[in-house]
C-alpha cells in the first residue's frame, strides 16, 4: 500500500475533474425521465471502463440513454439488433472483394465505434455473443490478418428482456462475468411517466448538447484509478466476495447449498472500480464502505449462480447479496 | 242276542260320550291364553320400543311362538329379536315372553293386526291371537320447505370437551415428555454440545453494554495509541467499541453498518437531548476521515472524539436499578475500604 498518498491533492484534483459530472447528468435528465439509477450505471461504466448489462422490459429508454450519452460525450454510436442469424461478420467487419483495387479489403463493422448497444444480446447464438464479448475484453478486433485496436472510450451496453425467453441463447456464465454491472430496470413512477408523455406529445422532444470530447472521459477515468481506496475497504471487499462462495464463513450457513458457485477474482476488480467511480462521482477522493454497498448489486447480481435448491426456494441473488451486506462487518 | 247287544252298543256310546267329556274337560284345563303388548303407542319417527308377546300355558305341553321375520306390518320394522324368555313357573304353568325391538319411520297411526299363533291354534283346536294394536308415529321435525334451500335436519350436539376425557392419559405424556427431554439431553452430551438448561447452575449476571463500552474506553485511552501514531488503529478500535455498544444498546446491527445507515438508525430513536446525536457524528466522521482517507486529525480532535464517545454512552445508558442488599453491601465496602486507608495513613505517619 503506497502510503505516500496526498489525499488533500487527489480530493483537489477530483474536485475540479468531476464537475463534469453535475452537467453530465443535467444534460441526461433533459432527455431521460427518472431511471436515476440507469444513468448513474452508465456514468460508473464509463468512468470505470466496464462494460453494461441491462434487463428491463422494453421500452424503458434503454436505447436513449444511450444515445443520450454518446451525443453529450460527442462520441461514435452504433445500435445492433441481436437476431438468431446474425454472423460474428456482421458485428466486427469482414474482407470483402474490391473489385477497382482487385483485392480484399477490410470492411469495418459497427463496433468500431464509442458506444455500442447490443440490443437483445441473448436472441444471437453463442458464437456472435463471443465475438463481442471477445472485443469487450481485448478492445481489439482481428479481420484477416489485421488487428485493429478499439476507438476509446468503448462502452458495450448489451441489453436483455427478461420476460421472453423462448428462441434466446443466455449468456454463459463466463461471458456474463465479462460485464462489470448488471443493471435491472424498473417501471418509471407516476409523475415520472407522466412527464414522459409530455416530452413525446410536445413539438420539440429534448434534446441533450454535446458537452464533453471522449478525452475528457478518459482523462477522468484516469483520475477514477488515482481514488484512494484503503487496505480496510479492500478487505472489505474481498470478504464480500468470499462471502458469496463461502457463505457458512460467514454465518450463513443457509445459503451454502444455494449457491453453485459464488463471485469470481473479476467481481472483486469490477468492485473495487465501481466503488472507486461511485465516489468520484461523489466528488470523493477516497472510497467508504458506502461506495461499495452503493454498487454491490450491480456487481455481483450477474456473478453469483444460483443452485436448483435455491430456485426451489424462490432464493434470488438480490435476496443473497442483502443478506451478504447484512452479516458482513462493515470496517 | 239282540237285547244284550243293544245293551253293549248303549253302553259303549255312553263310554265314549264320557271319554270324549273328560278329553274335553282336560283340555280346557289347559287354558292357553296369548298376548301382546307395545312399550308405548305414541313413538318418534324412527325410535325404537319393544313389543312384548306373551304366553301363557301349562308346563307339560309344547307350543310354539310365532315368527316375525323382519318386518311386524308393513310399516313397523323388526330392528332385534330376542329369544324367549320364561317369566314365571308357577301352578305348573309357564309364562313365557318374547321381545321384538320394533321402529318405524312412516308417521301417522300404524294398525297392528292380531298377532296369530297358527302352530299352536292347530295343536289346540282352537284360534289363538292376541288383541289389535295401534302404534303412533309422531314426525317431530319440521316440514321439509324445498324453497328454504338445504337445511340441517338437526343441528349437531354440542359436546363440551372435559379435561377428565383424557386425565388417565396425563402420566403416560408427561412419562413420554421426561423420555424426549432426557433422551436429547443425553445426545447433547454425547455429542459435546452445550445443554441449553442450567437447572443447577446459577446464572451469571449480565454485565450491562455501557460497563462494557467503558471499560473497553478505558482500555484504549490507557493503550495512548494515537500518541504513538496509530491514529487509525485508535478509531477503529473506539468506533468498534461504541458500534458493539449501539448493537447491545439499541438493538442496531451496527456492526454491519455503515456509518451513514447507524445514523440513519438513530433518527427514528428519540435521545434526550441532541447533543447525543452530534457527538455521535463527530466521531463516526472523524473515523470515517482517518479509516478511509488518512486523515489526521489534531490532538485535540482526538481526545475530543473520546471525550464525546464517553459523553455519549453515559447520555444513552440504561440506568440499572441496585437492590438494597446490593447497595448496602456497596456502602459496606466502601466504608471498609477507607477504613483500610486511614489505617495505613496512620502507620505511615
Amino acid at each position: 500500500m503506497d502510503q505516500t498518498v496526498d489525499i488533500k491533492a487527489i480530493n483537489e484534483r477530483i474536485k475540479e475533474e468531476s464537475s463534469f459530472v453535475d452537467l453530465l447528468t443535467i444534460e441526461m435528465n433533459k432527455v431521460i425521465v427518472g431511471q436515476k439509477h440507469l444513468v448513474e450505471g452508465l456514468l460508473i461504466g464509463l468512468l470505470s471502463d466496464g462494460h453494461i448489462l441491462l434487463e428491463g422490459v422494453p421500452g424503458l429508454a434503454k436505447t436513449l440513454a444511450i444515445n443520450t450519452l454518446a451525443t453529450i460525450v460527442d462520441a461514435k454510436f452504433s445500435r445492433i439488433q441481436f437476431t438468431p442469424d446474425l454472423l460474428p461478420a456482421d458485428l466486427l467487419g469482414t474482407m470483402i472483394y474490391s473489385q477497382k483495387k482487385e483485392e480484399f479489403v477490410v470492411k469495418q463493422g459497427p463496433i468500431f465505434t464509442n458506444f455500442v448497444l447490443a440490443d437483445e444480446i441473448n436472441r444471437a447464438p453463442a458464437k456472435v455473443q463471443s465475438a463481442l464479448l471477445e472485443a469487450m475484453q481485448e478492445r481489439q478486433v482481428t479481420i484477416g490478418d489485421t488487428t485493429y485496436k478499439l476507438e476509446e472510450p468503448f462502452l458495450v451496453m448489451a441489453t436483455q428482456n427478461p420476460i421472453e425467453q423462448e428462441g434466446t441463447y443466455p449468456l454463459p456464465e463466463a461471458q456474463v462475468d465479462r460485464f462489470m454491472l448488471k443493471i435491472v430496470l424498473d417501471y418509471p413512477k407516476k409523475d415520472e411517466e407522466q412527464m414522459i408523455i409530455r416530452h413525446n406529445l410536445a413539438k420539440t422532444f429534448p434534446k441533450a448538447s454535446s458537452i464533453l470530447k471522449p478525452d475528457d472521459i478518459i482523462r477522468a477515468r484516469g483520475v477514477v484509478k488515482d481514488v484512494y481506496m484503503d487496505e480496510k475497504i479492500e478487505k472489505y471487499i474481498v470478504d464480500i466476495t468470499f462471502a458469496t462462495r463461502f457463505p457458512e464463513q460467514y454465518g450463513m450457513e443457509k445459503f451454502k447449498d444455494m449457491i453453485s458457485y459464488g463471485a469470481s477474482p473479476r467481481a472483486s476488480i469490477s468492485l473495487s472500480m465501481a466503488a472507486k467511480a461511485y465516489a468520484f462521482i461523489k466528488r470523493r477522493g477516497y472510497v467508504i464502505p458506502e461506495d461499495v454497498r452503493a454498487v454491490c448489486h450491480d456487481v455481483l447480481r450477474h456473478r453469483i449462480g444460483l443452485s436448483y435448491e435455491a430456485e426451489a426456494n424462490n432464493i434470488t441473488s438480490e435476496q443473497i447479496i442483502s443478506e451478504i451486506l447484512n452479516q458482513v462487518e462493515v470496517p | 242276542m239282540t237285547q244284550i247287544h243293544l245293551r253293549y252298543h248303549w253302553a259303549k256310546k255312553y263310554l265314549l260320550s264320557f271319554g270324549f267329556l273328560l278329553l274335553t274337560l282336560s283340555m280346557t284345563a289347559q287354558n292357553v291364553s296369548v298376548s301382546a303388548k307395545l312399550d308405548s303407542t305414541v313413538t318418534y319417527i324412527g325410535g325404537q320400543m319393544d313389543l312384548k308377546i306373551q304366553m301363557s300355558q301349562p308346563n307339560d305341553i309344547q307350543l310354539a311362538f310365532p315368527t316375525f321375520k323382519d318386518t311386524i306390518t308393513k310399516s313397523v320394522e323388526i330392528v332385534r329379536v330376542n329369544p324367549i324368555d320364561t317369566l314365571s313357573t308357577e301352578n305348573n304353568r309357564f309364562l313365557l315372553e318374547q321381545r321384538y325391538r320394533i321402529t318405524s319411520f312412516d308417521s301417522g297411526l300404524h294398525y297392528i293386526p292380531p298377532i296369530v299363533f297358527e302352530e299352536a291354534g292347530k295343536l289346540l283346536d282352537k284360534t289363538l291371537q292376541t288383541d289389535h294394536m295401534s302404534l303412533m308415529v309422531v314426525n317431530p321435525f319440521e316440514e321439509v320447505d324445498p324453497q328454504k334451500g338445504i337445511t340441517d335436519i338437526k343441528q349437531p350436539i354440542d359436546t363440551p370437551f372435559l379435561l377428565s376425557e383424557i386425565q388417565k392419559y396425563f402420566p403416560f405424556v408427561i412419562l413420554f415428555i421426561f423420555l424426549v427431554v432426557g433422551t436429547t439431553l443425553a445426545i447433547m452430551k454425547y455429542r459435546g454440545r452445550d445443554i441449553p438448561v442450567n437447572i443447577f447452575k446459577k446464572e451469571e449476571p449480565k454485565i450491562p453494554p455501557h460497563v462494557i463500552a467503558l471499560n473497553k474506553l478505558d482500555e484504549i485511552k490507557g493503550e495512548k495509541l494515537w500518541q504513538r501514531s496509530l491514529t487509525k488503529q485508535y478509531y477503529s478500535k473506539l468506533t468498534d467499541a461504541l458500534r458493539h455498544y449501539i448493537e447491545e444498546r439499541f438493538e442496531v446491527s451496527a456492526m454491519e453498518q455503515t456509518s451513514d445507515e447507524i445514523l440513519a438508525s438513530f433518527k427514528t430513536i428519540d435521545f434526550s437531548d441532541d447533543k447525543s446525536f452530534e457527538n455521535l457524528k463527530q466521531i463516526l466522521r472523524t473515523a470515517d476521515l482517518v479509516k478511509f482517507a488518512k486523515h489526521e486529525p489534531f490532538p485535540d480532535e482526538n481526545d475530543m472524539s473520546m471525550i464525546n464517545a464517553y459523553f455519549f454512552i453515559n447520555q444513552t445508558k440504561i440506568e440499572e436499578i441496585k437492590s438494597l442488599e446490593e447497595e448496602k453491601q456497596n456502602m459496606l465496602d466502601k466504608e471498609a475500604e477507607s477504613a483500610d486507608n486511614d489505617l495505613r495513613n496512620n502507620n505511615n505517619e
